[in-house]
Parts: structure tokens; sequence; C-alpha cells
């Protein structure tokens, strides 16, 4: 039963934080391998093939997002970036570095938890692929129907514009994974992300959560980062 | 470079609106009350008046050159004719040219002075924030740092229940530190060298929604009944910071709105601005401290009440926040019982652009 959990890299040089975390993974049924320099994740990286990886930026050796550039050459492993700066630049440029989520540091158990377990359902998510014919995407009681360009919330349609629907088809592909402003524009208006396409995103935003049925607050379906974008999430 | 031409251009017609209306009175002067010997004097002021305006040295000595000319050439016998011969003249120009060179520097030396007077200010400012900040480190310190000590030095001899009633002291003040360290990040990212603020679009909606997760992460225990406008809202805002402000509201309703049972949360347009208005039904605010509760950091009264810390700072970010998106914060309170903060931020060029309708139903 060992060899079915699953496998997790965590790099972190920071011995007191690494000890929280590989506990906190351990108890909730996680394999933890860990690393805690560059050399090491790298090793690591290839010998265990890990099926998530939390990475520290600032390791010793190496900056920590040259790893994430690496690994994302030919992989999709999941990737949750664990950093010291609260900065929307910052976290939106990790995400374009093709990182699945971030943390900030300082952060509670269960934010992390959240994050692990959201990150690995993105990856069982893409790997069954649902844009298969007769593909569909469900979240809760919210189900997706991609051959008929419809949504369904507990099997009432949702009515929504071609843009909303976009919208909403393309986070659900990367559902668990938090998709930047200028990602969402670029696929789905194509064209350059600026300030005129953010608002119109926004705008956009705000009328799918209405239709949604979610009020401020509400924490279903639609997880916004404030600057940054948004995520699909159980 | 654009600040530097703007001055320019402002100080250029400052100097020629005060040479215009010198002129004006010089010709009244002259024609119709005959009094022509005190053009020079008259001239002699605007000579000043610019020196005293304008920044620098060039627009005061360009006055005074300028006034030479005039009175030479229009005011004085031979009319119409530039003539330093006659010493009078030359008396006249020379005393302009002193006048503007002294005033000009009086003038500069003061604008100076109350530059260094500024910043020797702001840095009294960061000192006190600095001093308090440091103080108030020290109480969950204590706290975090005794517990934890006490937990590993008599591990086997402590109780379960002694043991996790104190992780659980670690974990409320380490929250609180997280709180203070936002706090300081914001102002850092205010006040770093004068870099100014970068604001974005953000829907309301949004803002709200990110506000009221975070809060409720936190107070999970606490109701808030929100009221914000349907139609979708969209205000340039530094949001990051915008959300510390609200957030910072809602923690001081929490901790010193005694008795209070819901913070309320409401936001309404009024003409350009998008005023948000946070109130809950506590205690209220002491009179003698209404006054002063947005600068809080810059006063020396420390508490010693362990629930009250944090009083000063988290408000006077707000304010410091609220400022630099030009806007405005009141406090009062209310006839009802209760304090309701209010801050506006002008939506202005947030609305204008897209056309909503272009896109149809499926």
């Amino acid at each position: 039963m060992n060899n079915n959990r699953y496998k997790i890299l965590l790099v972190e040089d920071e011995a007191n934080i690494r000890t929280f975390i590989s506990a906190l993974l351990e108890v909730n049924g996680y394999q933890v391998i860990l690393a805690n320099n560059y050399a090491q994740a790298r090793t690591m990286y290839f010998s265990y093939v890990p099926d998530l990886i939390i990475l520290d930026l600032g390791l010793p050796d190496g900056d920590g997002s040259l790893l994430l550039s690496e690994i994302r050459v030919n992989d999709a492993t999941p990737v949750i970036v664990l950093s010291a700066r609260s900065d929307e630049s910052e976290k939106v440029r990790l995400l374009d570095l093709g990182a699945n989520d971030f943390v900030t540091k300082p952060f509670g158990s269960a934010e992390l938890l959240a994050r692990v377990r959201s990150s690995l359902r993105s990856y069982r998510h893409s790997s069954d692929d649902g844009r298969l014919p007769g593909g569909k995407f469900v979240l809760m009681d919210l189900v997706i129907d991609y051959d008929a360009r419809r949504l369904f919330i507990n099997d009432e349609e949702i009515k929504l514009t071609q843009t909303e629907y976009n919208i909403m088809a393309l986070l659900s592909e990367h559902c668990g994974k938090m998709m930047t402003y200028s990602a969402i524009i670029k696929a789905v208006w194509r064209e350059y992300p600026d300030e005129g396409n953010i608002k119109r995103l926004q705008v956009n935003m705000a009328n799918i959560r209405k239709k949604l049925g979610l009020r401020p607050g509400d924490n279903k379906y639609i997880v916004n980062e404030l600057g940054v974008g948004y995520r699909l999430q159980d | 470079m654009k600040n530097e031409a703007l001055k320019h251009v402002k100080n250029a017609l400052l100097m020629l609106i005060i040479l215009g209306v010198t002129f004006f009175i010089s010709i009244i002067l002259q024609d119709i009350l005959t009094v022509q010997e005190h053009i020079t004097t008259v001239f002699v002021f605007a000579v000043f008046l610019v020196s005293l305006i304008t920044d620098g040295y060039l627009y005061g000595i360009l006055t005074a050159f300028l006034g030479v000319i005039a009175v030479n050439f229009a005011f004085t016998f031979p009319y119409f004719a530039i003539n330093f011969i006659i010493p009078e003249n030359f008396i006249s120009a020379l005393v302009m040219i002193v006048i503007s060179l002294m005033t000009s520097a009086l003038t500069t030396k003061l604008k100076k002075w109350q530059e260094i007077k500024v910043e020797g200010e702001r840095e009294k400012m960061r000192a006190n924030l600095l001093r308090a900040v440091s103080h108030d480190l020290r109480t969950p310190l204590t706290t975090i740092y005794g517990s934890s000590s006490a937990i590993v030095d008599s591990y086997d001899s402590l109780s379960d229940d002694v043991k996790k009633k104190m992780v659980i002291g670690i974990k409320e003040d380490s929250q609180w530190l997280i709180g203070m360290v936002e706090n300081l990040l914001s102002i850092t990212r205010i006040d770093g060298g004068g870099v100014k603020l970068i604001k974005s679009p953000m829907s309301l909606e949004e803002l709200a929604d990110s506000v009221i997760l975070k809060f409720k992460k936190r107070y999970p225990e606490i109701n808030l009944i929100i009221d914000i406008p349907d139609s979708v809202v969209i205000i340039p805002m530094d949001a990051m910071l915008i959300e510390q402000v609200i957030l910072n509201i809602f923690e001081n309703a929490v901790y010193h709105a005694d008795g209070m049972t819901h913070i309320s949360f409401r936001v309404y347009l009024e003409k350009e601005n998008a005023i948000f208005e946070i109130s809950d039904n506590g205690c209220g605010i002491e009179k003698s401290r209404l006054d002063r509760i947005f600068d809080g950091y810059f006063s020396a009264e420390q508490r010693s009440d362990a629930k009250r810390r944090n009083a000063g700072i988290g408000l006077s970010v707000c304010s410091t926040i609220i400022n630099a998106h030009g806007g405005s914060i009141s406090a009062e309170n209310l006839a009802a019982g209760g304090a309701v903060f209010r801050f506006s931020l002008s939506v202005a060029d947030g609305n204008d652009i897209i056309d909503y309708n272009e896109e149809n139903n499926i």
C-alpha cells in the first residue's frame, strides 16, 4: 500500500521548515523525499520522478526558479513554490514560468495541504483528458459538457456568453492551477494583456460569479488571487 | 523631466502675469494719474514679487532685465529709446538686479530649509514607528519563546492539556506577528524612497471576496454583513494595500469594539467616488482618542494591556495607504452606538471603456 502513496519532493534549505512540512505531509499520507539544495533537488527529481514538487526559491547553491524552468522543459509535474515575497509581480512571474501554485511564507498547515491536494488533482485531471469526445468536467455539483459547450449546476443549465464559457472551459482544463490574468487573456481573446483587457476579464468574471450564484466570500468553485489570477478548485 | 518642464512653464507664466499687471499699472500711473516718477518703484516691487514666488534665480533676474528695459524704453525720457547714459536709469537698473538676486537667494535658502525640516520630520516618524513596533514585538515573542522553551525543557512533566494550551498561544501570537509584518510591508511599499503607487483596475466584487475570505479564516465566529452594489464596479487601486486597509479596520473592531455582535461592510457610489463604510455596534471610540486615531504610532503613550496592543499602527497604516491613493479616511461614533470608519477611492477612469453588451448569449 505504501507504493501507492503520492511521492512529494520537498526542496527547502531551512531545516526547521523542512521538519514541519515533511511531518505534516507524512501524517497526511504522502511519501516525502527531501532535498536541501539545488544539486540534491535535481538528482532527487531525476531518480525518484515525484508526483509533486514543493520548491523553496532561496536555495544556497542556486535560484529555485531555474530548477522550475528546467523541469518545465518537458515535464508537467505540478510544482508549488514557497516564496518569501508577497508582491503580485513575483507571483505572476513564477506562475508564468510554469509553477502551478505558490504559498507565501509564513503559511499554515491547512493552507499548504489544500494547495497540495488541489495541485495533485489538476495533475490527475489533465492526465485523464476531459477534452476527449463526450468529455465532461465535474467539480462538485458543477458540470461542463465540452461538446455541447454548456455548463450546469445541479443539472440546471447556467446560461453563459461565449466569452464567459471560454473562460470557464479554460479554467476547468487547468483545474487546480492558478491561471494568471495574462494567461487567460492570451488564451481567450488572443490579445496582449493590457489594462483594458484585465478590466474586461474582471467584468466577465464578476458576471460569471453572479451567474453561478456566488456572493463575495463564498469560497466555492473559483478562487481569486488579487492582482494575479484565478483558479478553479474543489 | 516632465515635472521640470511643467515647473518652468508655471514660473514663466507667473512672471508674465506679474509683468503684465505691472505694465498696466504703470500705464495708469503715467497717463491717468501722471505720477510717472513712481513707475520705477512699481517695477522694483514686481521684481521682488517674481523673485519671491518663482523657483531659483532665473526668473527674478529676467524680470529685472525686462523691467529695466520697459522702464527705460517706455516710461522714462527719452521715450521709446534705450538710454543708459542718464545716471537715474542706470541706478534703477542696478537696484532691480540687486533686489532680484537677494530675494532669490533668500527664498532658495528658505525652501531648502523647509525640505530639510520635512525630511527630519519623516525621520522622526520612522524612528517612532520603529520604537513602537519593537516594543510591540516583545509581547508575542515572549509567549512564543517562553512557551516553546517550556515545552522543550519540560516535555515529560507538562500535561497534554497545558502543552496544547501553550501551542495554541504560540499559534495566536505568531498570527498577530504576521499581521504586524504585513502592515510594515505595506508601509515600505508606499514609503520605499518615494516610489509611486501602482494602481491597477480591480473589481470591487473580487476585492470584497478576497477580504471576506481572509477575515473569515481568522475570525470565523464574527458576523459580517455585506452590502455592495450589484453592478460591476471597477476601481483603480493597489489592491493588496486596500485589502490591508479593510482588514485592519475589521480587526480594529474585533480588538477594540467591546460588546460588538456584528461588523457591517458597505460600499456605495457617490459621484466619482466609491465610499467604503465599515461599522460595528460595539462600544464606540473614546472622544479623546477620536481626533488622533489615525496617527497612532506618533503618540508616545504605550498601552500595557495586551489585548489593546497593535492599536496604533494598523489604523495609521490605513490612513497612509488611503492618502497615497489620493482618497480620504475618517472615523466617528454612531448615534445608535458603535463606530464607523469611512474611506473613499476615486472611481474615475475605471468604468469607461468596455461595451459589455458586445457578446450575445449562446
